[in-house]
């Protein structure tokens, strides 16, 4: 073999190697990768740890929109509006739309997908071969900032977070995905909708806070201390989280979708 | 000659995909209306009972049922959980008794296996009649969660955190009652398990 056709060969070789390495981080179509790294419960008792891993995952760049959740409903006619069992949401279901098949005037194509309940975000993931982020690893993508991966560092970050709070809603949504990426490349995080988590029903809060009330409500969940008092916009996501039940379907309140990093499968993106 | 061959053919398509569903029940349950809007019923997971045979919540259908979710390693609550379902079933008059089912449903998919599971049953005398005890996935012990309104959350050690909440169905899967905590409720429970058509 002459030096020039060995030379082909290691730098073929190469190429290869980096495409298959690219193969197996590249996200799937409108994700991004968002790294392992930790997470800090906002509430934790004092057996549970401060921090706790977050496995490398992908998420949405951006929430569903109605485009893609009418193509949801076109292809499954159980979740159109007329037809969605009571159990899976409660009568606001795509309350804005015009019709089944017609998200209409009030619902962009582009805007997110509001009034959805938890299950039909749990089923629009499922259908999409994906599924919903986990509180944990929501609030991992969100604590971004724009520079790194610790926006509460970042000047305006929370301030910025408060304001959306403080807002209020639009009668019909701006388009999602024209928001700022953040340090991971997610957008609308902070500042568009309010978003589903498959663990919503995670926290052991009570909403009456008189403290004998709450005896023999919950088994296990001894008293939360709070990882910052000053963390007001966890607060007010933990609260708000706590208080949602699962058919609910609420102006304000859409999802994206996560999926796992599995870079051993990834041979067939 | 030909509708002699059709008709036992056609007889046989029905019989053998009911027959491989699992018996007469779930022939029934394939030919009865579908679940009511508001059923738990709609919820399709399939769970594995401790004998290790798949379940389905559909085949409870027809029948009041008194349902919990717990896990086997849980050391306060959720053995006060099934003492009082086993008081209100005690406390059913015997038509009743008799009719209505007792379901526990695990939230530890990893350490309530069905071996688990049928030596607590074993342990708690739990009678195969009356009482149904239920594994299945992550995914599924979440949605059912979900729609019973129970919070829960697995902690570090593995075990779990969670509601305290007894539901009774009706014979449609429809909620019709819930008793939440661990003081008291349990007359009314039992009667709403009595009023059950």
């Amino acid at each position: 073999m002459t030096h020039r056709t060995s030379a082909k060969a290691g730098l073929t070789a190469i190429a290869l190697l980096a495409a298959a390495a690219g193969l197996r981080a590249a996200p799937p179509a409108g994700m991004v990768l968002i790294p392992a790294g930790v997470y800090a419960p906002l509430l934790r008792g004092p057996a549970d740890p401060a921090r706790v891993p977050v496995p490398a995952f992908f998420l949405d760049e951006r929430p569903v929109t109605n485009a893609e959740f009418l193509a949801f409903v076109r292809a499954n006619p159980r979740w159109r509006r007329s037809q969605v069992p009571a159990v899976f949401a409660e009568r606001g279901y795509l309350a804005r739309w015009a019709g089944d098949l017609e998200p209409g005037p009030r619902a962009p194509a582009d805007a997110p997908v509001v009034e959805v309940s938890w299950f039909a975000a749990r089923a629009y993931a499922r259908w999409a071969g994906r599924r919903l982020p986990t509180i944990a690893e929501w609030e991992r993508a969100a604590a971004a900032g724009i520079h790194g991966d610790a926006g509460r560092s970042e000047p305006g970050y929370n301030a910025a977070a408060l304001d959306w709070y403080a807002t209020p809603q639009p009668a019909v949504l701006p388009a999602a995905g024209s928001g700022r990426p953040n340090f991971f490349g997610a957008r609308d995080l902070l500042d568009l909708v309010w978003e589903w988590v498959d663990d919503f029903n995670s926290a052991l809060v009570n909403g009456d806070s008189r403290g004998a009330g709450g005896a023999g409500l919950f088994c296990g969940a001894g008293a939360a201390s709070s990882r910052d008092p000053s963390d007001y916009p966890a607060f007010m996501r933990t609260g708000y989280r706590s208080s949602l039940k699962a058919d609910y379907t609420v102006a304000n309140l859409g999802f994206r979708c996560a999926q796992d990093f599995a870079p051993q499968a990834a041979r067939n993106p | 000659m030909k509708t002699a061959l059709v008709l036992p053919l056609f007889v046989l398509t029905i019989l053998v995909p009911a027959l491989r569903a699992g018996g007469c029940g779930a022939a029934a349950a394939a030919a009865a209306p579908a679940p009511s809007g508001r059923s738990i019923y709609q919820l399709g997971a399939t769970w594995t009972d401790d004998s290790g045979r798949p379940f389905r919540l559909a085949a409870l259908r027809g029948q009041p049922v008194v349902l919990a979710m717990f896990f086997t390693a849980c050391g306060y609550a959720c053995p006060r959980i099934v003492a009082d379902m086993a008081q209100v079933r005690a406390s059913l008059p015997p038509a009743v008794r008799a009719r209505a089912r007792f379901v526990l449903v695990s939230f530890d998919d990893v350490r309530d296996t069905v071996p688990v599971l049928h030596a607590y049953r074993e342990q708690h005398e739990l009678p195969a009649d009356g009482w149904v005890l239920l594994r299945g996935t992550p995914e599924d012990i979440r949605e059912l969660a979900a729609v019973l309104g129970v919070q829960y959350r697995r902690d570090a050690q593995g075990l779990f955190e969670h509601s305290n909440l007894i539901t009774v169905l009706d014979a449609e899967g429809e909620i019709v009652h819930q008793r939440s905590g661990l003081e008291g409720g349990l007359a009314a429970a039992a009667g709403a398990v009595v009023a059950v058509r």
